[in-house]
C-alpha cells in the first residue's frame, strides 16, 4: 500500500476520522455527565452526543437567503477535515506514531486554528450580526491563545534539541521524536522546566475548545451562539463533530507533548493509558474549570491570555535557554 | 443588519435567551460598544384593563394575580387593598400578618431568581444551579402552605382566603432556620466571587441623580443610593407593627442592586419570623360592604418595586375602572442611562439587573 494511501486511512479511520470522533464524543459525553454531577444534576447518557448528532443528522439543511452560499455551506466541511487531518498527526505513544513522514510539530501548529478559522468563515457567510460579533470575538481571543501555544511548542523543541542528537539540531520540531526521547529520559511534564509551559497549556486549552470562562465567541446568553445561530441540521451536526475532534487533538497533542510514557508492550493496553491520560487532562482542565466559573467578557479574556499564560509559557521558555 | 460607516444595528429579542420575557432591543452597536438603545414592547399585552372591566370585583382578584407570575402576589395584595380602600373595609389582624407572610415568602423566592438568572447570563451554571436549589426551599414552602408553587392565591377582599394553622407556621419557622444558612452561602459568593464581581462590579451605572429624575423604584432605586421602600414609607398591612431595615446601597452598579437584592431576603426572613410568632388569633376575613360610587387607591412594595392600583365602582359588582401601574414601568426608562457604551455582552446582564416583568408592564 502506498504511503499516501496509509495516510488517508489514518485520516479517516485511525487516529483521526472515525476513532477520534469515538473519543471525542465519549470524551464529550463524560464531561457533560461529570460537570453535571458537580453541580449535583443527574445529567445526560454518556450517548448523549451521538444522539444528538443522529438527530441533526436527520434534520433538514437551512441556509438563510442573504448568506453567502458556498462559503457557508463549505465552512463546517473545512473544519471537519482539517481536524481529522489534524488528528492523524497525533502519536499515540506505544500505538501509532502519527504521520511523522508528512510533517511534525509545525504542521500542527498551522492546522490547530482551522475549525476556529471555520466558524469565523461560516459565522460571517451567515450574514447575521450575531455571526459578525462572534468573528470579531473569535479572532481576538484566537490572536490571544495562539501566543501561549506557540512558545510552549517551542519551549518542548527547544529543551528536546539539547538532548537530542547532543544539541546539534538546535530545536526539534518531529513529534515523534520527542515523544521517544521522553519515553527514554522521562516526561517533560515532571520536568521543574517544563511546569510553567504545562500549566499554560492547561490554560490554554478551555479557550481554544470554547468552554467557559472563554465561550465568549458561542456565547449563548449574549450574542446567542454566535457564529452557530444560523446553522442546523447536518451542518451544525458537522460543527459539533469538529468540536469532539479538536477535544480528542488537544488532549492527545497535550499528552504527547508532557506525559507520553507507556506501561506495557502490547498496543491496547497502552491505547486506554493514552485516553486515561487524555481524559485526566480534559477533566483538570475542561470540566472543573467550566463549572467553577463565569464566562469573562472578551477584554477581560484578552488581557488574561496575553498576561498570565503567556508568562507562563515564556517563563518555561527562558528556564530552556539558561539550562 | 443595516450598516451605516462603523455602526450596525444589533437586535436583541424578542425573544433571546437571556431575556424571560419578550422585549425587542434595537442596539446601535460599533464594534462591541453600544451607541443607542431603544426599546420596543407590547408582544405580551393581554387587554387585561379592559378585563377587568368585564369582570366583577371577587373575579378581579384571580385576574390581577395572573398579571405576572413572579410577583403574583404583590398584584392581588395591591388590588385587594384599593377594593378595600374603596368599599371601606377593615381587615382583621390576623388577615394582615398572613398577608404580609405571603407577600415576604414571593419575595424572597423572586430575589433569588433574579440572582440566579444574572449567573445564568455570565455563563456561570453552576451557581445558577445552586441558586435556584436554594429557591426551590423556598417553593417547597410555598406548595407546602399554599398548595402552589406560584400563584399563591392567599389574597381576597376583606382579608385572606386560607388561614395558615399553628403547625403550618412552625414549618414555615423550620424551613427558614435551614433556607438562611443556604442564603448567606450565596450571598457570600456572590459578593465575593471574582468572577461574578469582574462581570458586575461598576457596570450598568444609574447615578442617584438619574435615579430621582427616572423615578426609578425599589431595588433599583435602593441600589442607587435612594432610600425609598413603600413598606415604611407609606405603611400598610402588617408592617408598621414590624422591625425591618430598609437596605441601601450607593454603588449605582449590578453589582450593589443585586447586593441590594441579596440583603433584603435577610430582612424578609426576619418579617416572616415575626409574622410566624406575632400572628394574632381571630377570623381572618371581614364580610363584604355594600358597594359605592366611589374611587380610590393603593399601593404595595412588591419585589421589584413600588406596585400602583387605582379604582373607580360605580355601584354595580363590575368595577367602572381599574388601573395598575407595575414597577418595571418605571425602571426600564433607566436602561437607556445604564446601556450608555456599555459592551454588547453586558446588555442581558443590565437588563437583568432590573428584574424587567415584562408581562407585569404590558398587562
Amino acid at each position: 500500500m502506498s504511503d499516501t494511501l496509509l495516510a488517508i486511512l489514518h485520516m479517516i479511520i485511525f487516529p483521526g476520522g472515525i476513532f477520534a470522533l469515538a473519543v471525542g464524543f465519549f470524551f464529550k459525553g463524560l464531561d457533560r455527565r461529570v460537570e453535571a454531577r458537580l453541580q449535583r444534576r443527574v445529567g445526560p447518557p454518556l450517548k448523549q452526543p451521538w444522539l444528538d448528532t443522529a438527530k441533526l443528522l436527520t434534520k433538514e439543511t437551512l441556509i438563510p437567503k442573504t448568506a453567502c452560499r458556498q462559503a457557508f455551506l463549505l465552512a463546517p466541511v473545512f473544519g471537519f477535515t482539517g481536524m481529522a487531518v489534524c488528528a492523524a498527526f497525533i502519536p499515540i505513544p506505544g500505538v501509532y506514531s502519527g504521520l511523522n513522514n508528512m510533517g511534525d510539530l509545525l504542521v500542527i501548529f498551522y492546522l490547530l486554528p482551522i475549525p476556529a478559522m471555520a466558524l469565523m468563515i461560516g459565522g460571517s457567510a451567515s450574514s447575521s450580526p450575531f455571526g459578525a460579533l462572534g468573528f470579531s470575538r473569535e479572532m481576538l481571543l484566537m490572536l490571544a491563545y495562539e501566543t501561549p501555544l506557540l512558545m510552549i511548542l517551542l519551549a518542548v523543541a527547544m529543551l528536546a534539541g539539547k538532548s537530542i542528537a547532543g544539541g546539534a539540531a538546535g530545536a526539534e520540531f518531529s513529534l515523534l521524536k520527542i515523544v521517544n526521547w521522553q519515553q527514554q529520559t522521562g516526561s517533560l511534564g515532571l520536568n521543574t522546566a517544563m511546569i510553567p509551559a504545562l500549566l499554560a497549556y492547561l490554560i490554554f486549552l478551555p479557550g481554544t475548545l470554547g468552554v467557559a470562562p472563554f465561550d465568549i465567541p458561542e456565547a449563548e446568553t449574549e450574542i446567542i451562539e454566535g457564529p452557530l445561530l444560523e446553522y442546523g441540521g447536518p451542518l451544525l451536526a458537522l460543527f459539533n463533530m469538529t468540536s469532539a475532534l479538536k477535544t480528542f487533538v488537544l488532549l492527545g497533542l497535550g499528552v504527547a507533548l508532557f506525559f507520553p510514557g507507556v506501561i506495557s508492550a502490547w498496543w491496547p493496553v497502552n491505547l486506554i493509558w493514552f485516553v486515561l491520560k487524555c481524559l485526566v487532562l480534559m477533566l483538570l482542565s475542561i470540566t472543573v474549570v467550566k463549572s467553577a466559573t463565569g464566562r469573562l467578557r472578551i477584554d477581560q479574556a484578552f488581557r488574561f491570555y496575553v498576561t498570565i499564560p503567556a508568562a507562563l509559557a515564556l517563563c518555561s521558555l527562558i528556564l530552556v535557554w539558561v539550562m | 443588519m443595516n450598516t451605516a460607516g462603523s455602526t450596525f444595528t444589533m437586535p436583541l429579542g424578542p425573544v433571546h435567551v437571556a431575556l424571560e420575557e419578550p422585549v425587542y432591543f434595537h442596539l446601535t452597536v460599533e464594534g462591541e460598544t453600544i451607541r443607542h438603545v431603544s426599546l420596543t414592547s407590547g408582544h405580551v399585552h393581554r387587554g387585561m384593563e379592559a378585563m377587568a372591566t368585564q369582570r366583577n370585583l371577587v373575579q378581579n382578584t384571580t385576574l390581577t394575580e395572573r398579571v405576572c407570575s413572579l410577583c403574583s402576589n404583590s398584584h392581588s395584595f395591591t388590588y385587594c387593598m384599593a377594593v378595600e380602600n374603596v368599599l371601606g373595609i377593615t381587615i382583621p389582624a390576623r388577615a394582615r400578618y398572613l398577608r404580609v407572610l405571603a407577600e415576604e415568602i414571593k419575595r424572597v423566592a423572586s430575589h433569588l431568581f433574579n440572582t440566579a438568572i444574572q449567573a445564568h447570563i455570565i455563563g456561570f451554571k453552576s451557581l445558577f444551579m445552586h441558586t435556584m436549589e436554594v429557591r426551590e426551599m423556598m417553593q417547597d414552602i410555598k406548595e407546602t402552605v399554599y398548595g402552589n408553587r406560584m400563584h399563591l392565591a392567599s389574597n381576597c377582599i376583606g382579608g385572606v382566603k386560607c388561614d395558615v394553622p399553628g403547625d403550618l407556621l412552625d414549618y414555615i419557622l423550620s424551613m427558614i432556620d435551614k433556607i438562611e444558612p443556604a442564603v448567606e452561602e450565596v450571598r457570600e459568593l456572590y459578593s465575593t466571587n471574582s468572577m461574578v464581581l469582574a462581570r458586575t462590579k461598576g457596570l450598568g451605572l444609574l447615578p442617584k441623580e438619574d435615579a430621582l429624575r427616572l423615578g426609578v423604584v425599589g431595588p433599583v432605586a435602593r441600589g442607587s443610593g435612594l432610600r425609598m421602600d413603600v413598606r415604611r414609607d407609606s405603611p400598610y398591612a402588617a408592617y408598621p407593627e414590624l422591625e425591618f431595615e430598609t437596605i441601601v446601597d450607593s454603588g449605582c452598579c449590578i453589582h450593589s442592586r443585586t447586593k441590594v437584592r441579596l440583603h433584603e431576603i435577610f430582612e424578609s426572613f426576619k418579617l416572616i419570623r415575626q409574622c410566624c410568632k406575632r400572628v394574632p388569633d381571630g377570623p381572618t376575613i371581614a364580610s363584604m360592604r355594600q358597594i359605592r360610587d366611589a374611587e380610590a387607591c393603593a399601593r404595595a412594595e412588591a419585589p421589584r418595586g413600588e406596585v400602583f392600583y387605582y379604582i373607580r365602582t360605580n355601584g354595580t359588582d363590575i368595577p367602572a375602572r381599574l388601573k395598575w401601574r407595575a414597577p418595571s414601568y418605571m425602571n426600564w426608562e433607566a436602561l437607556g442611562i445604564m446601556m450608555r457604551d456599555c459592551k454588547v455582552a453586558d446588555v442581558a446582564l443590565i437588563a437583568n439587573s432590573i428584574d424587567p416583568c415584562v408581562s407585569c408592564t404590558e398587562r
